[in-house]
């Protein structure tokens, strides 16, 4: 068990992939933003890549060891310490009962995660146990950690002092500047060359009217193609408007001007066009990135994506372990 | 349109949506949901879900397992093996919602939005214009005057997207620019053809105008009708929205607080394709109600 000393601005239990299977009800898979963190983190401790661990948003927790074991904190450096001494991050180490971890702020990235031999043991629904916070479902009662709360934790026989490869750890950017894949579809046939030109060229902030439904960008306007207002009255008149459709996770959906990034939470279905959409591989620099960062969108085809996701798939692996 | 080809678009690099066409026509659901159907039964390899729509079908696939060009000629093959929807009957729910009709809580969150996020012309009135209806009262009556078919599930969890069945009912509107950041529960709006019932407190795009005080999913499956799901809805059920008072709406909102309120769901009735094609053949959709 994991007693909550401090919860943190918003630390939450996450499983990988997290909930599949209910998309055609509207329920989103949920999980880490940074799977890869949080997948190295598990193998790290000796669980399975997907096993449930926590995600610590901007600011994380200070949490009290009950009994004897092996964690291990990954991604963001929100400048872990263990009864007052820094802990590396990216390498698994033995903790004993008693002892408390506390976490800061981010000083790189925005997302830390901590994986504990054994893994979180919380009750899973639908099948995953990871945290739906706006539907009040997954993780510990639904929502984010709690003071005085206590997280279950299995049983695991981890082993300490195993490292991450310098290679293998997501390089978190340090300019402020985030080069995010994306893949034209699939209603990039919407927009017109110039919008299309400027969507790849320009600086997209990222709003602080973000989480982990949707992150919001600001930069210039759309311009549509002749589809976007040649088009039945049911689509809705606005160019943006079109006749309610799946949505992939990962989708950039045009909402009127206002582009968002339809993220882990997000919604399934609607009625705005998703000229792109994000890949998997690249959903930790999401995760990693801080409001008021910049995204510079890199156009790259379907086969990229996949052969990113599948590198991905490598790191996240014993081989990346030394 | 309904396409000759279905249209295979790629989503990132594991989803794949298919457009059977760009209209909003019971046809194409049925397509949607027909494949979502056969694919779940001949449980195609690397396939981890679907969401049917009105005229697409998204699908989220494991590019490991297998590959979009392999994914596209699967579906190709199963979409020939899908039936006429003409011979189609199938068991249909039928759900009676008491609604309250330009109701001050839907009123309280539009000027809360034209006054925080920018000016627009009030939803009942805008819609009533747009679609050349005498007044917001015609507006009550048009869109009550319908049952609604459910094609999909999403956006939210147990949220029904709808499609009028009465082409009578049938009215259009754009979606909000920008969206609303919240909607009350149990909100009632439309945008583009289709009309929604919101979950929950949560941002939207529909015009809004009406509101039900019967919850549509339940985590906690306090009511019978939750059983089998803590989503209400299935697709080929229908909704029916009955106009009522604030007052009544108050009551059965103690009632479901209470735990006592009894959903009004009539179930013996099947849907039968070929009577309703016929029926909407002797119909005028210029005559509204």
């Amino acid at each position: 068990m994991l007693k909550v000393i401090k919860p943190g601005l918003e630390t939450s239990v996450q499983d990988w992939p997290g909930r599949y299977g209910f998309w055609n009800q509207g329920f989103p898979p949920s999980g880490p933003m940074d799977s890869w963190s949080l997948r190295l983190a598990n193998v790290l401790v000796g669980n399975e890549p997907g096993d449930a661990g926590l995600e610590c948003q901007f600011m994380g927790p200070t949490l009290e060891f009950e009994r004897d074991g092996v964690i291990a904190v990954t991604g963001g450096d929100m400048q872990p310490k263990l009864d007052g001494e820094p802990v590396p991050l990216w390498e698994s180490l033995a903790v004993k009962a008693g002892q408390t971890l506390a976490l800061s702020f981010a000083k790189t990235g925005a997302r830390g995660y901590i994986a504990v031999a054994g893994g979180i043991q919380t009750t899973p629904w639908l099948g995953s146990r990871s945290t739906f916070h706006k539907a009040g479902v997954g993780g510990m009662e639904g929502r984010a950690l709690q003071v005085g709360q206590s997280v279950p934790v299995g049983d695991g026989q981890g082993r300490a002092g195993r490292r991450v490869k310098e290679a293998a750890r997501t390089p978190i950017s340090t300019t402020k500047r985030w080069e995010i894949e994306v893949v034209p579809g699939p209603n990039d046939d919407w927009i017109d060359e110039a919008g299309k030109e400027r969507f790849l060229s320009v600086d997209w902030k990222l709003s602080g009217k973000s989480d982990r439904t949707g992150f919001r960008l600001e930069g210039p306007d759309w311009t549509f193609s002749e589809k976007a207002y040649d088009k039945l009255p049911e689509h809705g008149s606005e160019p943006s408007n079109i006749l309610d459709q799946g949505y992939p996770c990962g989708a950039i959906n045009l909402a009127g001007q206002t582009p968002i990034i339809l993220v882990n939470d997000g919604p399934s279905m609607g009625g705005f066009i998703n000229p792109y959409t994000v890949p998997q591989a690249a959903f930790w620099k999401l995760g990693q990135s801080k409001p008021g960062e910049v995204y510079n969108f890199k156009a790259v085809s379907v086969d990229q994506a996949q052969a990113l996701a599948h590198a991905m798939r490598e790191v996240c692996s014993e081989a990346s372990i030394e | 349109m309904i396409y000759e080809e279905p249209r295979y678009l790629p989503g990132g690099d594991r989803y794949m949506l298919i457009e059977f066409g760009n209209e909003m026509n019971l046809e194409l659901n049925f397509k949607a949901q027909g494949l979502a159907d056969a694919i779940a039964e001949q449980k195609i390899k690397g396939v981890i879900e679907t969401a049917p729509c009105f005229a697409s079908m998204l699908i989220h696939y494991e590019p490991e397992e297998i590959s979009f060009g392999d994914l596209q000629g699967e579906m190709h093959t199963l979409i020939g093996s899908l039936g006429p929807s003409d011979t189609i009957e199938l068991d249909s729910r039928l759900f009676l919602f008491p609604t309250v009709y330009l109701d001050p809580w839907t009123k309280e969150c539009v000027a809360d939005y034209i006054e925080k996020i920018t000016p627009k012309q009030t939803d009942p009135e805008f819609v009533a214009e747009l679609n050349g209806l005498e007044d917001v009262q015609q507006l009550v009556r048009v869109h009550s005057g319908t049952e609604y078919w459910v094609a999909s599930l999403g956006f939210w969890p147990g949220l029904p997207f709808l499609m009028p069945l009465d082409p009578r009912s049938m009215i259009t509107a754009p979606k909000y620019n920008p969206p609303r950041t919240w909607t009350p529960k149990g909100t009632v709006g439309m945008g583009g053809a289709a009309t929604a019932i919101y979950p929950e407190h949560l941002p939207g795009g529909y015009q809004i105008f009406a509101r039900t005080p019967v919850p549509i999913w339940d985590t906690e499956k306090r009511f019978p009708a939750f059983e089998r799901s803590i989503c209400l809805f299935q697709p080929a059920d229908r909704i029916r929205f009955i106009p009522c008072s604030v007052e009544e709406f108050e009551a059965i909102e103690r009632k479901v607080e209470e735990g006592t309120y009894e959903y009004n769901i009539i179930e013996y009735q099947r849907f039968s394709v070929a009577n309703y094609k016929a029926w909407i053949g002797t119909l005028d959709a210029s005559k509204r109600f």
